[in-house]
């Protein structure tokens, strides 16, 4: 996935002058392509993430079209503020890379650790928040971020998963992807790493799983539509259970189509010890015996008699 | 056109607005009013009838609590209205306690301290890029460079060359709560830009000639480094119950004292 966002990066520069990187001195060995193929347009603004934001959003107001990278934690979280008011009030287009998000960084800690970043910016207007949820995915979420007129937010969290769509999906803005056909009443949302969680658990029982690629902004019609045959939902995400992915499927479908949702995601904690990323997630009850085990009991629950 | 920005016009603008809206912020505009005279009707290069002309140099205000003296010379070309200043913090007025981005004539939306600086640095890194000759002149407070993300821009600057960028000092002495040295005390500011790789001149911020010839004098070297010019100002400059008193930070216009002000600053009324 990172390979399909790099190049996507260095491809849209190349054709495109106004696309300039700007880097809070992170991203080792990723840009190598886009500083062989378009070395004037790459910026190094150290270690100075709020700064870098402020000066993202002084480009864009000339006219060119900013690529923020940054590692979830920075970026959004550390720079909110200039989010909020120097691009999102001017709805400029300044696209933001958190990479990293989730626990990636598990051996690291809480302060690259990162499960608030969606919910952060859940509130803040006029920015979309993507969130692929493999290669395809995001080669299609770059080219959206690099030609909408407006801020993106672009998550990219575990990104050696590999492929789960043939190619590249068409995405339409605001609405999920089907993944998986299933006949099960209780359908599946996942985001980002945790699809293939869901299909795995769907298969057991041939539910079927969507992938929503976009959290912010949710097209409620297109998701009541999609989501019309099912009983009862079960949300994924490797994010806060609060304020993010499921919290914004349960406020869409609140009013016109409610139904029981089961958020899987991370509780009220942090990380506590150090290991590997299957280590971090099962510190977390992310890993596949863990979901399972919350998961089968609900769709029973709600599943055919 | 021709344009007028006489500093004690400029004042009674502000003290008309900030009596009608009954706001805040008289001591921060008023330290600001040369600088911007000097700005606006000397150095800037904009098309008067268009602020949004893409070719304008770039005015920003990174410290928002002295927007009333920017909207008072924003009056002045044409950009809003009297009805504006007028109708100051009514109910759905457009004219906001801070800089504003939506504004006409307003390059950032600020107050919110530190953040203004780095938009007028992308601004000037943009400019650059395009060899367009263009400038920016960005006014932050002493108060404001508390905030570490001004150092972090100051830094870009240098490093980026922006050779035409103008960071412009009001440098009062005063900060919400009291004096900046008893606060967080900054010593020489003209030594700190000097040795963020600044060009650095310090003048007196109510002299019209000096402020000019110093901001001249910062654009003729031309050696590829940022420029910043300390300005000494007075909180307050102009009305005598309100220089020096920090207390006209927070302070709001009863009717003598907006009448006292008024006729201090040259009112025939």
């Amino acid at each position: 996935m990172r390979a399909a966002f790099s190049r996507a990066l260095a491809q849209a520069a190349a054709r495109d002058e106004r696309v300039l990187l700007l880097t809070g001195d992170h991203g080792y060995a990723l840009f190598d392509e886009f500083r062989k193929l378009c070395p004037g347009q790459y910026i190094n603004a150290g270690v100075a993430e709020q700064n870098m934001v402020g000066v993202a959003a002084g480009l864009a107001k000339a006219g060119f079209r900013p690529v923020v990278y940054g590692l979830s934690a920075f970026v959004p979280v550390r720079v909110l503020e200039q989010i909020k008011i120097d691009v999102c009030y001017e709805q400029l287009p300044v696209t933001f890379i958190g990479d990293g998000a989730g626990l990636v960084y598990s051996t690291l800690g809480t302060s690259h650790q990162s499960f608030e970043d969606i919910a952060c910016l859940r509130a803040v207007p006029h920015i979309d928040i993507l969130s692929p949820g493999d290669p395809g995915e995001m080669t299609a979420a770059m080219d959206f971020a690099l030609g909408h007129n407006g801020p993106v937010y672009l998550r990219m969290g575990k990104a050696d998963l590999g492929a789960v769509h043939n190619g590249v999906p068409a995405l339409r803005r605001g609405e999920l992807i089907a993944a998986r056909p299933g006949r099960h009443p209780v359908g599946f949302i996942a985001t980002g790493s945790m699809l293939k969680t869901a299909l795995a658990i769907a298969g057991k029982i041939d539910a079927p799983v969507w992938s929503a690629p976009w959290i912010k902004p949710l097209d409620e019609a297109a998701l009541a539509q999609a989501v019309g045959g099912c009983r009862a939902l079960v949300s994924f995400e490797e994010h806060s259970a609060a304020a993010g992915l499921g919290s914004a499927l349960l406020e869409a479908l609140a009013l016109g189509h409610p139904r029981p949702v089961l958020r899987i995601g991370i509780g009220e904690r942090f990380s506590t010890t150090c290991g590997s990323h299957a280590h971090a997630l099962r510190e977390h009850g992310l890993d596949l015996d863990s979901v399972e085990a919350r998961v089968l009991p609900f769709a029973a629950q709600w599943g055919p008699a | 056109m021709n344009v007028s920005f006489d500093p004690a016009s400029l004042r009674r603008t502000v003290v008309e607005m900030a009596y009608a809206g009954n706001s805040v912020h008289l001591g921060c505009a008023f330290s600001i009013v040369e600088m911007l005279a000097c700005l606006y009707g000397r150095h800037m290069r904009y098309d008067a009838a268009d602020p949004r002309d893409p070719a304008r140099d770039y005015l920003v205000l990174s410290k928002g609590h002295g927007v009333m003296a920017q909207y008072a010379c924003l009056l002045a070309l044409g950009w809003i209205d009297r009805g504006d200043i007028d109708s100051y913090f009514q109910d759905g007025s457009r004219l906001k306690g801070l800089s504003d981005a939506h504004v006409p004539g307003c390059e950032v939306t600020s107050g919110t301290l530190g953040h203004g600086l780095s938009v007028g640095v992308g601004l000037a890194l943009a400019a650059q890029r395009r060899s367009s000759g263009q400038r920016c002149y960005a006014i932050v407070g002493d108060g404001e460079l508390n905030e570490g993300a001004i150092w972090e821009a100051l830094m870009f600057a240098a490093q980026a060359r922006l050779a035409n960028l103008m960071v412009l000092v009001d440098a009062n002495g005063f900060q919400a709560m009291g004096r900046t040295d008893d606060i967080m005390a900054l010593g020489d500011i003209g030594a700190r830009f000097s040795a963020f790789g600044f060009d650095v001149a310090t003048v007196d911020g109510h002299d019209m000639a000096a402020l000019s010839a110093a901001i001249d004098g910062l654009l003729a070297m031309d050696n590829g480094r940022p420029k910043a010019l300390v300005a000494r100002t007075v909180k307050g400059k102009g009305v005598s119950y309100m220089e020096n008193d920090n207390a006209w930070h927070y302070l709001r216009l009863t009717p003598p004292l907006y009448e006292q002000a008024m006729r201090e600053l040259g009112s025939l009324v």
